[in-house]
């Protein structure tokens, strides 16, 4: 826990926060397209802050592979006048860098209130979760890549995770550690698709998809919507909802993407953009209370864990095996279940739980100390980081 | 088995190149090597990139091996070229888990059906 929070770089009273959290239906939902799920969102976030959405003057919009959600949805929202509009696109790394645009805005005055949505929509009735985010068409340098059997980022991140464990010993157990230990925390959330207790000798029988990755530790795929609603914190204390501050943000951005890259599978942005974002908010990761990862692998978890330093460098896999994960472990990492046991929303699945979490309205798996949240995200094969350090307490405050 | 794909205007000339058996490198003025699809030499950025084609020689840096709903596999590799580039395909000649990290491998081409030839690896030693 945090002595004191305090930030360095924004004037009082213009200190960003979240202040508001929409959910869409999330998984199998055949009956909206993205582009609906996106409006559902926004209009769920800016009623859960108690807002209408004529308070609204920005917007930051992000799309998932399936495309749909845009500038249009200024126009499907009623929302005129903007000061804000952008579609943004970082992969994974998106939803925490919309929070980050969007506090920039908020804290420089370029607008007052900003909704950021994420929906998707990939998944078709009657044809598998595979097809929903295969290769399209083999063309050009895509199409080389394709033709040699690498056709999907399950495959690019299973040679990255090799390599880790080629390097530092991490073994096919201590992936599954992380699989076994998430769906414990998923069985408390009401939200997510997979809820069954999951052993570890489940987790090695789960079919291959690309060794070393099983089925089980690869993110499943959801249909839906997310949203967050930010604004100055001065704003937010006359709202419905207890504000979630955001005290720190970083980004890092390789630039390596299937070029020679010394450090791939082995170190990845969050190395950069985790202690750039805790430094921001004056905080070690001693402080940390809550760790909300992004998870499209297993692998993720365990390389993110060690760059933002909560274990050294190539100990990831003893150290998520050590009794660390899970609801009874050393520490709260992922409490929704993630991407790989929950829900599929991109950066906004780690981002919605940790405003549940700051809030203390996780229900069931409400961890007890939860005054410091840290929240990754991480697009392209580990070429794209974002970090956020949230916290109930505005800044300055215990 | 690898896959089928086609040229566009990005790839024509690298395709020339595999189809006479070559994986073009890229070379800028200061004689560093880049990947095929480099725009900008890897190691100084420079623009003014050459074609040069690669020996063949190379280590694989990590593996994988993907499986297929009808119960096929197919070995993945990631190579770093004895030139300094690395290049991602998949491993022919081989079973998967014969060859591993640091194993010598060497460039080779498959030519399927409708496609392009493909560059491909298979052990040095077959
Ligand atoms: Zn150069």
């Amino acid at each position: 826990m945090a002595d004191t929070v305090t930030p360095r770089t924004m004037p009082a009273g213009r200190t960003p926060a979240i202040v508001g959290l929409g959910m869409t239906e999330m998984g199998k939902v055949y009956d909206r397209t993205a582009g609906r799920f996106a409006a559902d969102a926004v209009r769920l976030a800016v009623a859960d802050a108690g807002l209408r959405l004529s308070d609204v003057d920005g917007l930051l919009t992000s799309a998932g592979v399936g495309g749909g959600v845009g500038l249009g949805l200024a126009r499907d929202l009623g929302l005129k006048d903007l000061s804000v509009l952008s579609e943004m696109q970082s992969y994974g790394s998106t939803a925490g860098q919309m929070v980050q645009y969007a506090s920039l805005a908020v804290a420089s005055g370029t607008a007052e209130t900003i909704a950021c949505v994420f929906a998707d929509a990939p998944l078709r009735q009657g044809t598998s979760t595979g097809a929903a985010y295969g290769s399209r068409g083999a063309v050009g340098w895509r199409g080389v890549l394709g033709a040699s059997g690498i056709a999907d980022t399950t495959s690019m991140y299973a040679l990255a995770a090799r390599r880790h464990m080629d390097t530092y010993g991490t073994t096919q157990d201590q992936l599954g550690h992380i699989a076994v230990g998430q769906r414990a925390w998923a069985g408390m959330n009401p939200r997510a698709q997979f809820r069954d207790p999951l052993t570890l000798e489940q987790y090695h029988a789960s079919r291959w998809i690309t060794e070393p990755f099983h089925l089980l530790d690869c993110c499943l795929v959801s249909n839906g919507g997310i949203a967050v609603v930010v604004t100055s914190a001065e704003r937010a204390a006359s709202l419905a909802r207890p504000p979630v501050h955001v005290h720190g943000w970083g980004q890092a951005h390789p630039g390596r993407s299937l070029l020679r890259h010394e450090d791939f599978g082995l170190v990845s942005g969050a190395a950069r953009s985790g202690p750039a974002a805790l430094a921001m908010a004056g905080l070690s990761v001693s402080d940390v209370d809550v760790v909300e990862l992004y998870d499209c692998y297993t692998f993720t978890v365990l390389i993110t864990l060690e760059d933002y330093g909560f274990c050294p460098k190539g100990e990831g896999g003893r150290f998520v095996a050590d009794g660390t994960l899970g609801p009874d472990g050393k520490l709260k990492v992922n409490t929704g279940g993630g991407q790989l046991s929950s829900y599929y929303m991109w950066g906004m699945t780690p981002l919605s739980e940790a405003v549940l979490q700051a809030r203390g309205e996780a229900g069931e798996r409400q961890v007890a100390e939860h005054d410091v949240v840290l929240v990754s995200g991480n697009g392209g094969v580990l070429d794209h980081h974002s970090t956020l350090v949230l916290s109930p307490h505005a800044p300055g405050r215990a | 088995m690898v896959g089928t794909v086609s040229r566009d205007a990005a790839t024509a000339e690298f395709f020339d190149g595999t189809a006479r058996g070559e994986l073009l490198l890229r070379r800028c003025p200061e004689g560093h090597l880049s990947t095929p699809y480099a725009e900008a030499c890897e190691t100084c950025a420079a623009a003014d990139l050459t074609a040069v084609p690669a020996a063949g020689g190379g280590t694989v840096v990590s593996h994988a091996v993907s499986h297929k709903r009808d119960g096929t596999t197919l070995p993945l590799v990631i190579v770093e070229l004895d030139e300094g580039p690395w290049w991602w395909s998949c491993l022919v000649g081989a079973e998967p888990g014969q060859v591993t990290t640091g194993a010598r491998v060497r460039l080779t081409f498959e030519r399927p059906e409708g496609s392009e030839a493909v560059p491909v690896f298979r052990p040095a030693d077959a």
